[in-house]
């Protein structure tokens, strides 16, 4: 029964992947727009160490392999199944999940890990590509154990997006405006995160009041993690804090599901 | 019907859709209030990124901090402007997979004009004060304030700015017609359009030369704003102006092309 249950998550990530592939042209031009975010954090970095080979405490090859990570990263963890949410709920189509046996937050999951899948091996390719391309110096991590904590730090960190981004779409039980408060939460989060710029480069205030978020735990923590700047304790301390985070917006996710089912209408049927 | 006869036509339909769009985004009040804190935020946090990277450097590819603002902020001119004005072009690939553009197709008004116009952004409207403001403000900070004619070298590359990004909108709405699933199309030219958020030096000079030449956004964003700081001689200036209208001239044959082989989806 457990086997059979698995079996239809996975139909879906093969189902998703497939669709994904079908609109090649669109998978491609989507690849391009993360390829000239890249292109632009790079050469601003470079040209900021350009003169003495460091910026903000930070060495070239640090700078240039965050921006690299990121890229990876961003694809590991960023999805946009939970955009489908809110649109499923205002157009009624949950309706039709709601009368098969899933459960829609895990077939939502299992649809953006195979997006995530797919966009990560693409990201993958393109920082390889544009390594040969521009000869960049790279930190490249040996240390096992590092390493365990790194990819500890990115599950938990993909996770933590998915149900903060999740719980944010359920707003569309209450409003069918929710795509307004999305695209807020989304700006909020890519910069609050680290998406775009290692956070210890903002003042001391700016900085420690970032950190206070749980936002700086999706991008900026697994960074620092990889590059060696969060020592044991640091990193250890900040994979428990994303635990703890998961585990709560996991159960905020859930209430807010219960309490969201009761007010939902269906509409459209 | 003379040509002030047809500006005023227009004038009046652009008009009545602006009038709607705005009663549209007013009968959202929560989703508009969000996109514009949206909005907001992303170019706080930019300009909170430049800002913050002079605390460790006096210059960034030879510019000094109010200089590498004053490009950001063109950039968000040109950019916000392009999204007021033509925000239609966001739904266009809705039209084209339903079959919508035959109703357009079927109105005694121009389609290209109605599918750019159609949808003015009153949020990108309201958003364009602050970036004019913030313009005034560093431009009086920069080492040498520009004068008159420096004002006007600069309103005169932002208009061959603004021909240029039209030009790359109508390109934009020209592959939606040949290639259907091209949703990310106008996305690519958002995320290209960044580029110009920081000068163009500090680029490899083979991007440069791409961004210029082929896709020409640094000729649109950072054009102008080398005018303000007297970097742009009378050369550079007269090839700006005619590749803008080149570009434009393309644009509009690849729109007439891509009208030609328009199959209606729901015929």
């Amino acid at each position: 029964m457990r086997v059979a249950g698995a079996k239809k998550y996975w139909v879906v990530f093969t189902v998703s992947w497939q669709k994904e592939l079908e609109y090649r042209f669109n998978f491609f031009l989507a690849r391009l727009r993360s390829v000239l975010v890249m292109m632009l954090l790079y050469f601003v970095w470079v040209a900021l160490t350009k003169k003495s080979g460091r910026f903000a405490g930070y060495s070239q090859a640090e700078l240039v392999t965050y921006v690299f990570g990121i890229n990876v990263l961003r694809s590991v963890i960023f999805g946009a199944q939970s955009r489908q949410v809110a649109s499923d709920i205002n157009e009624g189509m949950l309706s039709a999940y709601l009368t098969k046996p899933v459960n829609y937050l895990v077939r939502t999951f299992a649809a953006e890990f195979a997006q995530r899948s797919l966009y990560a091996a693409a990201a993958l390719g393109e920082v390889l590509l544009f390594l040969l391309l521009l000869r960049a110096d790279l930190l490249v991590q040996r240390d096992a154990a590092v390493l365990t904590l790194f990819a500890l730090s990115v599950v938990l960190s993909a996770t933590l997006y998915f149900l903060l981004s999740y719980s944010v779409s359920l707003l569309a039980f209450w409003s069918r405006e929710a795509m307004g408060p999305k695209f807020l939460f989304d700006w909020v989060l890519e910069f609050a995160s680290g998406a775009y710029f290692p956070l210890d480069i903002l003042s001391p205030a700016l900085f420690a009041a970032f950190s206070a978020l749980p936002f700086a735990l999706i991008m900026y923590l697994p960074m620092e993690i990889y590059l060696g700047r969060a020592d044991l304790s640091a990193a250890l301390r900040g994979i428990a804090l994303q635990a703890t985070w998961v585990l709560l917006f996991g159960l905020s996710a859930l209430w807010v599901w219960r309490r969201g089912l009761r007010k939902y209408t269906g509409e459209g049927m | 019907m003379g040509t002030m006869a047809i500006a005023r036509k227009y004038f009046r339909i652009w008009k009545q859709l602006s009038l709607l769009a705005i009663g549209s985004f007013l009968s959202n009040r929560i989703d508009s209030g969000a996109y514009l804190a949206g909005k907001l935020v992303r170019f706080g946090f930019f300009l909170l990124l430049i800002v913050s990277l002079f605390s460790f450097t006096d210059t960034l590819a030879g510019y000094t901090k109010y200089e590498v603002v004053l490009f950001f902020l063109t950039f968000n001119l040109i950019d916000v402007m392009s999204q007021a004005l033509f925000r239609g072009i966001y739904a266009f690939r809705f039209d084209i997979q339903r079959g919508n553009f035959d109703f357009v197709l079927s109105k005694p008004v121009d389609p290209l004009f109605f599918c750019l116009c159609r949808m003015t952004d009153i949020l990108d409207t309201i958003f364009l004060a602050p970036i004019v403001v913030l313009i005034v403000y560093v431009m009086g900070r920069l080492p040498v304030p520009p004068g008159p004619l420096q004002l006007l070298h600069y309103a005169l590359l932002l208009l061959a700015g603004m021909t240029t990004v039209l030009g790359i909108h109508i390109i934009t709405a020209s592959i939606t017609i040949w290639k259907l699933e091209s949703e990310n199309a106008i996305w690519l030219y958002r995320e290209a359009m960044t580029i110009g958020r920081f000068p163009p030096e500090v680029y490899s000079p083979a991007v440069r030369a791409v961004f210029t030449f082929v896709l020409p956004i640094i000729l649109a964003v950072a054009f102008p704003a080398k005018a303000a700081l007297r970097l742009l001689d009378g050369k550079t200036t007269l090839f700006a102006l005619c590749y803008a209208a080149g570009f434009f001239a393309l644009s509009l044959f690849l729109w007439q092309k891509s009208l030609k082989a328009y199959s209606s989806a729901s015929s």
